[in-house]
């Protein structure tokens, strides 16, 4: 009897069970999220480990992110005239390039490039800092390692991801440009001005919005990661993946949630 | 800060170039350079798709923009503000035009400069204007004749023609 109901109820209790850990990670997630707002928000701060995470999360991606903005901008820019070409849109192509880039790409690929290079540093540093007890050692020189390391982080992924995905805007745009400029025999001139004619402010804050829901995703999905590894250096590793593969699914999820609000008429 | 002077000079190179293209394209829009102006108005009997931040252009360069756009509840005329640049001074009877750049491009306002001796002084009004044609209401005009109004006009000579050819048509043919 006991070993009839186990069979019959097995799925369904495993089902249970993963939705209960699931349910559980999400509260996890939420606390560690409330702790760490609270404690950016909050005296006391670290200045210089504030600037520091300023200069590895935005400064040293900038290199990454241009690269990635220019022939994201170049390849948007000869997709829409060839593919456009069809139905006369190859026309509007700067307009085009420019909603694209700012609204969308921009941002989305700003984000996933610091996702890979940021989110995932992150876990590997505070996971390996916590396999070596150096957070506890931490604790017990009586520094709050949420002050000391996660708020830091979170703070400089917040606010650096919107401005580079302004320089994002900037560069994508000059490399669709430039593609117009040497295989379309359209004008600089003509393409900036169509450019800048077109695109409105909100097009361009949207996107910052945005990025800076991003940055504080990649920020948070790195230092939860690193803190909760467990296991040596394999638990690192695991750490290191996870952190950016969440970060990058929850970056596509939320661009959704974000544009379908701000899409609204 | 961490001695990476690799990545540092590479960071910058990035930020400089973002700045120069910014610069280039602030400079070819001449967003930037926000001359003094000076501001005109004009009514127009229709606005067409004109809206602020249009263009208004003179032998086709821009010398300005529309500020805004209101009715005047007295005429029913669309009363636009223009500012135009201080170094393009404008005669009295100049012409204001509404046109688009292309079949559906964008609504701009084309000053035709006329030959008075005086200018028009600022906060004055360019009273000759020439207000937007609705394209779709001319092309209306001109398909909907084929189907009744000018079957009427076609039609009647042709009706009244053959009633006074037809003797002389029949008339010919034994001839032939």
């Amino acid at each position: 009897m006991a070993s009839l109901s186990q069979v019959l109820l097995g799925p369904v209790a495993a089902l249970g069970r993963a939705a209960r850990d699931a349910l559980a990670a999400v509260g996890r997630v939420a606390r560690f999220a409330g702790q760490g707002i609270a404690a950016a928000l909050t005296p006391p701060w670290y200045p210089r480990q504030i600037l520091s995470q300023f200069l590895s999360v935005g400064f040293y991606s900038l290199p990454v992110v241009g690269l990635t903005a220019w022939f994201t901008g170049a390849a948007l820019a000869l997709n829409i005239y060839s593919g456009g070409d069809r139905f006369n849109a190859s026309t509007v192509m700067p307009q085009i390039v420019a909603l694209g880039i700012t609204r969308e790409l921009g941002p989305v690929l700003a984000a996933l490039m610091l996702a890979g290079r940021v989110a995932s540093a992150m876990a590997s540093e505070i996971g390996a800092m916590r396999a070596t007890e150096q957070v506890d050692a931490m604790v017990t020189l009586s520094t709050d390692p949420r002050r000391y390391l996660i708020a830091p982080r979170l703070i400089a992924a917040t606010i650096s991801l919107p401005l580079l995905t302004l320089i994002t805007d900037i560069i994508g745009i000059a490399g669709g440009m430039q593609v117009s400029h040497y295989l379309i025999d359209l004008a600089p001139g003509i393409y900036v001005a169509n450019t800048v004619d077109f695109i409105t402010a909100w097009d361009v804050e949207s996107g910052l919005i945005k990025a800076g829901v991003f940055g504080f995703i990649i920020g948070l999905m790195g230092c939860f990661h690193g803190d909760h590894a467990k296991g040596g250096a394999r638990g690192v590793g695991r750490a290191t993946t996870s952190a950016m593969v969440s970060a990058a699914v929850l970056i596509l999820a939320s661009d959704y949630l974000l544009t379908s609000v701000f899409a609204r008429p | 800060m961490r001695g990476n002077w690799g990545e540092t000079i590479l960071g910058l190179a990035v930020l400089a170039f973002a700045g120069l293209f910014l610069a280039y394209a602030l400079g070819v829009t001449g967003v930037g350079k926000q001359g003094a102006t000076y501001e005109l108005t004009a009514r127009f009997g229709e606005a067409g798709g004109i809206q602020p931040g249009a263009k208004v252009t003179v032998s086709g360069v821009k010398v300005g923009d529309v500020r805004e756009v209101t009715i005047d509840p007295k005429t029913y005329l669309a009363v636009m503000r223009l500012t135009l640049d201080d170094k393009v001074k404008l005669p009295s009877d100049s012409t204001a035009k509404i046109t688009s750049d292309g079949l559906l491009g964008g609504a701009h306002i084309a000053i035709a400069p006329g030959g008075a001796e005086d200018d028009l002084k600022p906060g004055g009004e360019i009273s000759n204007t020439q207000g937007a044609v609705d394209l779709f209401g001319l092309i209306g005009q001109v398909m909907r004749p084929k189907s009744d109004a000018p079957a009427e006009k076609p039609a009647a000579p042709a009706a009244s023609a053959p009633a006074s050819a037809a003797p002389k048509g029949t008339a010919d043919l034994p001839e032939m």
